[in-house]
């Protein structure tokens, strides 16, 4: 009984952590699934969302003068709302930008659309470090979500709950939306046959840049909350993109609730190994991938493809 | 009528003769075999193997600028014996094996006379095994293990850090006395995490007290939520962490969060200054060590810091701190041992470096320092230091609690660990 009371609270971090986890691989999987495209530069895209809410949640007050000072005044729960809102629209447009680069790649080899994303992701990271600099960076949050409670004898930090419960309700709106209205249906008929959608009459050139920038925005999202736990630094995107590139994977290509699952067991898996065998921890995500991919090539939800028998 | 030349036995003899005594001049047999810059007008090239990438970047970087501004002096003072100082740095990537390659690039091709830095001890062994091979002499200037002037020593490694059982000897006796005696050991699972846990398992065992757990925390980790539970499972009266860079900084968000670090006590080994610096200070929870602070209030420390400011006005962080300090007190006393020396022989600068004795004054430290010649590591001053909740200025972060001298907590294991090289089996050369 006590060895189950001393597993549970791992237990319950564990999917905490997978929720988080399925949050930051949501806006790789949109990409990879409707544009065939591993973006390497997700983790950048990651680290500059974060890096923007920091610097709309607190500027530096030299830089806008009285302005400035005004805006510090507002209370800091608003200023977070504005960059939680603001901040994933300004890497929506980097995104854009990102995407623009892409058109001359696509129908070519595979292979320049990762360079070109590798690339991307170097000068983002570098531009970071040029404009913040290279030292470790710390986004407040609102007192509300802030601090610890005490559940039994543990202490817990409030702001893992909320950032997991922010992440149940982006998963859960980004669901709505790709299955509840007309534009997700277009994204998803997007991912099953382009040419097939282009045949429709819909704007397959369109369709692209808006899924790129819609998986930026998302992969900001991932950052901001993210940041109050890894903490901010320019090379945080990497962090981030192994473990979203090896859910999604495990997972299965294109699937949203494979990328959800996925990301869920391997918080568990992480959680629990993190506990019990700390040293195999980091390692542990990997066993994981190698024991399913064994038995199942396509990932836990993968689609068998027609070529298959 | 075409002339007949032929190979006579003789000849080949003669021939093959002429090139053996070449080569045997030029390559030993008294492996005298590098004379890259005999000549004075010549600049004196000295290698940076210092992490720009990976968990210690930062910390590389305030290495590099403390290097840069030591070299900067001896250049504006014409020099070392008439020759300019030149630099190259190579981004050693905080691994190991990219280490090996940074060295063995800067000795046998860029020929590098001296090599100056690190800040992982695991890349620091690996750079120093390859300059033993070339007897370049290597500076170890941040990394901390025990093992790096235990073990690990070589003849041409100087270790200018103050490692784990120094930091250990300093802190475990006075916390066990006032926390408690059930530690827990969290242990970052490389070469200076393992070897400064077991420096502080063994001082816990001298004075009586108990492991009650030891969790490795890979490289790497960014969630520390589940360590953090087991931890509080465990109920320890004081948590001694060995863990660095990246990881040190996500674990002490984390745990700040969850207010742990006024909940139990923390010693954390060492606490390098680029990983806190401008973090809120309840990041800066529990007692740690250090070699070097800005507000020592001793005499040439403001004018130390003035002259950083000086030369780095952009720099985020505005004063230096001791991975800055250790960078440039080890890049001044190689370039002076140069000039003691009246030679860059790397023999000859190695025993200058062995018999090295320098004032507190001169260290700006509270105690003479002086560099053992037996494990190649500078004995200096350590300090003890918490959180400054009080200072009005904000980079005055740490509050120093106490200062130990080198005698007292010199690490007698690395004495009876290291093996320096004898001199006969380092290769000489003139840099």
């Amino acid at each position: 009984m006590d060895a189950l009371l001393n597993l549970l609270p791992h237990i319950i971090n564990g999917i905490s952590l997978g929720l988080l986890f399925a949050l930051i691989a949501l806006g790789f999987m949109l990409i990879v699934g409707v544009m065939e495209l591993i973006n390497l530069a997700h983790g950048s895209l990651f680290a500059l969302g974060a890096y923007a809410a920091m610097l709309i949640i607190s500027p530096d007050p030299a830089w806008f003068g009285p302005l400035g000072q005004w805006y510090l005044g507002l209370p800091l729960t608003l200023r977070y709302i504005v960059g939680i809102a603001l901040a994933p629209a300004l890497v929506a447009i980097v995104g854009f930008g990102l995407e623009f680069c892409m058109r001359r790649t696509y129908g070519k080899d595979p292979l320049y659309g990762l360079l070109l994303t590798f690339g991307a992701a170097m000068v983002l990271e570098e531009s970071i470090r040029l404009f913040w600099g290279s030292g470790e960076q710390v986004m407040p949050v609102p007192q509300a979500v802030s601090g610890a409670f005490l559940f039994g004898d543990l202490i817990y930090s409030r702001y893992r709950f909320f950032a997991a419960g922010f992440a149940v309700a982006v998963i859960l709106l980004v669901w709505l939306f790709l299955e509840r209205t007309p534009y997700g249906a277009i994204i998803k008929a997007g991912a099953h046959d382009s040419e097939m959608v282009r045949a429709l009459g819909i704007n397959l050139t369109r369709l692209r840049l808006y899924v790129f920038g819609f998986g930026a925005s998302l992969a900001a999202i991932a950052g901001i909350v993210m940041t109050p736990i890894w903490g901010l630094r320019p090379h945080v995107g990497v962090d981030a993109v192994v473990p979203a590139f090896l859910i999604i994977v495990l997972g299965g290509v294109g699937s949203f609730w494979g990328a959800v699952i996925a990301g869920v067991l391997v918080g568990l898996v992480v959680g629990l190994t993190g506990a019990y065998a700390s040293e195999w921890s980091l390692l542990s995500m990997y066993l994981l991938l190698i024991a399913v991919v064994t038995f199942r090539a396509r990932g836990l939800f993968g689609k068998k493809s027609m070529l298959e028998a | 009528m075409s002339k007949k030349t032929s190979v006579t036995r003789r000849s080949a003899l003669k021939a093959l003769g002429g090139v053996s005594l070449g080569g045997a001049a030029f390559y030993g047999p008294w492996k005298h075999n590098r004379v890259y810059a005999a000549a004075s007008d010549k600049p004196l090239k000295i290698g940076i193997t210092s992490d720009a990438s990976g968990q210690y970047a930062n910390s590389g970087a305030s290495d590099r600028r403390g290097m840069h501004m030591a070299i900067e002096e001896f250049n504006a003072k014409g020099g070392i014996n008439g020759r300019k100082i030149e630099t190259i740095h190579i981004d050693t990537e905080t691994t190991p094996a990219t280490g090996s390659r940074a060295a063995e690039r800067l000795i046998s091709r860029e020929e590098c006379g001296f090599l100056i830095g690190a800040v992982s001890s695991g890349v620091a062994n690996a750079i120093s095994q390859v300059a033993q091979k070339y007897g370049c002499v290597y500076l170890n200037t941040n990394s901390s293990s025990p093992t790096e002037s235990g073990e690990n020593a070589h003849r041409v490694k100087f270790v200018w850090d103050g490692n784990g059982n120094n930091f250990a000897q300093a802190a475990v006796n006075n916390a066990m006395t006032a926390y408690g005696k059930d530690w827990l050991l969290l242990t970052n699972d490389y070469v200076w995490g393992h070897n400064t846990s077991a420096a502080t398992r063994k001082l816990v065992d001298k004075y009586g007290g108990s492991i009650v757990d030891e969790i490795l925390v890979p490289q790497g980790t960014r969630d520390f939520s589940s360590i953090l539970l087991k931890v509080q499972q465990a109920k320890p009266s004081v948590v001694a962490a060995a863990v660095g860079g990246d990881d040190q900084k996500a674990m002490r968000q984390q745990v700040a969060q969850l207010g742990l670090g006024e909940n139990m006590a923390w010693i954390n080994n060492q606490q390098d200054w680029p990983d806190v610096y401008g973090l809120p200070l309840e990041n800066l929870f529990g007692v740690f060590g250090t070699t070097w602070y800005y507000k020592l209030g001793l005499p040439g420390v403001s004018e130390f810091v003035a002259r950083y400011q000086a030369m780095y006005p952009e720099t985020a962080m505005q004063v230096p701190g001791n991975v800055f300090y250790n960078g440039y007190m080890a890049t001044r006393e190689l370039l002076s041992a140069c000039e003691r020396a009246g030679s860059t022989n790397n023999i000859k600068v190695i025993k200058e470096l062995e018999q090295l004795k320098v004032s507190a004054e001169d260290r700006m430290q509270h105690h003479d320092a002086w560099m053992n010649p037996n494990t190649h590591q500078m004995q200096q001053t350590i300090y003890l230091a918490t959180a400054n909740h009080g200072a009005e200025d904000k980079d005055d972060m740490f509050k120093i609690l106490s200062n130990s001298s080198p005698e007292a907590v010199q690490d007698k294991t690395a004495d009876a660990a290291a093996n320096l090289e004898p001199y006969e089996a380092t290769p000489s050369y003139e840099a």
